[in-house]
């Protein structure tokens, strides 16, 4: 027993320590952010002597992180909007409707889920050029879609196939059509599925740089992520306000992870022990 | 909700539903049997089956027959296996490759490093409870916030080399040394997902018979004897779980550290396939190579995929 306790013990500091080392880098870049260019090459771990925005306010207005801002938080909206409502339609007509086909499209969907951007991301790139959608805003969410549909869509059926089938059998005598019943019953039901794949589904999009680089060249259309990485190169000399720029970015992920950690961590969990 | 619509073409697709069981009032009045309820389900999945099937697989299709036409002056022309010829005689796709070797070859690490902290977390060490939403967090952050923040801390004057310093070691030009960068690069792939795959760990852990756990210490077997005997044993599907989605997330998601960290250098040496489909189709214009990466990108991860999936199946089956 006491042999035990000393070799939990043992386990338990390295873990603490990788703890910290997974904490770390996001406190040392918020530190940095505020402190003055001065303090930071003097010493770059001491704590900023007082808290300062201003080169958080540098960072925002300078290289139109404001404007990146907006487009991120329009296109992911939109995308995650679209998802949710495609997605969970496809599901409940995947998991509860039995119709021709509805296997085959199931098993088309999975095997879209296994295909990664990278190995189409050129051939997608000139089917959406030839639909005029490149570099505008419906063209990144369409992509966006795309991208995350099949994993949306293979949630929604998953959840959607433990719902008991006397529930639709019940809402179809009470006289409800088949939109009827997903509109008013399944949609309502779907929520805890819902709220996981779409905190999900806006993370990722959030975080994407690959797409967007992809699907809106021009400066005024880009993304946050694509923006964070273009302040690097004007700001190589100022770190102080390239790491607000990185913190604006990251704030916003960071605060719906500390309110939604369960729903992201069910989302991740939920593919795996389906899959 | 939009309603169906019913126009032409909406015939056949009725004719193609199943019949459902004909109600026993008037068809016409009983909405069961209405032609718009009959469509309902095409009407549901459209969506998303016509996204997927323009935007997904016809892309797929579409950059596979790609692969096999020339770019440039023989636009547009098939060229057989040209492109996948230049591809392996190119020295910055067979860095790619050899990269591609190392990841398999690290995959084990980026594989235990989460199931082991998992295991721990599972036996209950002092604060295990916090553990879990800690290690997670960094997976939730984008990878080029990933890729900023260490360029900052793994800079040549920066944080790493300064502890570095205080130990007694030299400073390691973390990200300018071509033998050091990809495995900075990679280290700090795995520092911002292992919290991904500790969190499967942890779901395949909730299904484990906690009996046997208990059978194992009452046997006065060890630490090492439980995790080889009974943990790794009773894990084996989310331990092949997490070895494809590990490997997948290698060669599709450090785009972003790539980009942001290295650039691909110093002297090319941190290419990865993607990285290499990018770089040709954006910077050199050569979408018809690109493609032929694409595919190639593709095979690799069909292959890796297949070959975990049957060693881990057969080690399942001997445990």
């Amino acid at each position: 027993m006491a042999g035990r306790r000393v070799s939990k013990w043992v386990v338990a500091v390295p873990m603490a320590l990788l703890a910290l080392a997974t904490v770390y880098p996001l406190v040392f870049t918020a530190n940095v952010a505020v402190k003055t260019r001065r303090e930071y090459v003097l010493d770059r771990f001491s704590p900023a002597d007082a808290l300062r925005w201003d080169n958080i306010a540098a960072a925002w207005t300078s290289v139109g992180m404001s404007r990146y801002f907006l487009n991120s938080a329009l296109v992911v909206t939109c995308s995650v909007a679209l998802l949710l409502l495609f997605g969970s339609m496809a599901g409940f007509a995947l998991a509860r409707l039995r119709f021709r086909g509805s296997s085959v499209l199931f098993l088309g969907c999975l095997a879209a889920l296994f295909i990664p951007f990278q190995v189409i991301m050129i051939p997608l790139t000139r089917v959406m050029a030839d639909a005029g959608l490149v570099d505008a805003y419906p063209g990144l969410v369409l992509a966006y879609v795309a991208q995350f549909l099949p994993f949306t869509v293979f949630l929604m059926t998953s959840y959607y196939s433990t719902v008991p089938a006397e529930i639709v059998d019940a809402a179809r005598i009470d006289g409800n059509t088949v939109y009827g019943v997903f509109w008013r019953i399944m949609l309502p039901l779907g929520r805890p599925a819902l709220l996981s794949v779409g905190v999900l589904n806006a993370l990722f999009c959030w975080n994407d740089v690959l797409i967007s680089l992809l699907m809106m060249p021009s400066a005024d259309h880009r993304t946050l992520m694509v923006g964070v990485t273009s302040l690097r190169g004007q700001y190589s000399d100022d770190i102080p306000v390239f790491a607000s720029g990185v913190l604006i970015a990251a704030v916003p992920v960071l605060v719906v992870y500390l309110f939604l950690q369960r729903q992201i961590a069910d989302g991740v969990t939920a593919g795996a022990t389906k899959g | 909700m939009r309603p169906a619509v019913v126009g032409p073409g909406a015939e056949e697709a009725v004719a193609e539903a199943p019949a459902r069981r004909p109600a026993r009032s008037s068809p016409r009045r009983s909405r069961r049997g209405s032609r718009a309820e009959r469509l309902a389900p095409f009407v549901l999945v459209a969506p998303a089956v016509l996204i997927i099937v323009a935007l997904r697989l016809w892309p797929l299709a579409l950059g596979v027959n790609f692969s096999f036409t020339g770019d440039g002056d023989r636009n547009g022309t098939s060229v057989g296996l040209d492109n996948y010829l230049t591809l392996f005689g190119d020295p910055l796709f067979r860095t790619a490759l050899r990269n591609v070797g190392l990841l398999v070859l690290l995959l084990p690490v980026a594989v235990a490093i989460p199931g082991l902290l998992a295991t721990f977390i599972y036996l209950r060490v002092p604060g295990h409870r916090i553990y879990r939403g800690v290690y997670f967090f960094p997976a939730v952050l984008s990878p080029v916030i990933v890729g900023a923040i260490f360029n900052l801390l793994l800079a040549y004057d920066g944080p790493v080399n300064a502890v570095l310093g205080v130990v007694g070691l030299g400073p390691v030009d973390w990200l300018g040394d071509p033998d050091v960068a990809i495995f900075a690069v990679v280290g700090v792939h795995v520092w911002a997902t292992f919290g991904m795959a500790l969190v499967v760990f942890l779901a395949g852990f909730s299904t484990l018979d906690r009996s046997l756990l208990d059978a194992a210490r009452v046997d006065g077997a060890s630490l090492p004897q439980t995790v080889w005997h009974v943990i790794v044993p009773g894990l084996t599907r989310t331990i092949q779980f997490v070895f494809v989605t590990t490997m997948i997330g290698m060669l599709t998601s450090m785009f972003g550290l790539l980009y942001v960290m290295t650039n691909g250098g110093p002297e090319a040496s941190t290419y990865l396939p993607e990285y290499y489909i990018w770089v040709q189709q954006g910077q050199f214009n050569q979408p018809a190579l690109a493609s032929a990466a694409s595919t190639a990108l593709f095979l690799i991860m069909l292959v890796v995929g297949l070959a975990q999936v049957a060693v881990l199946r057969r080690a399942g089956r001997e445990g």
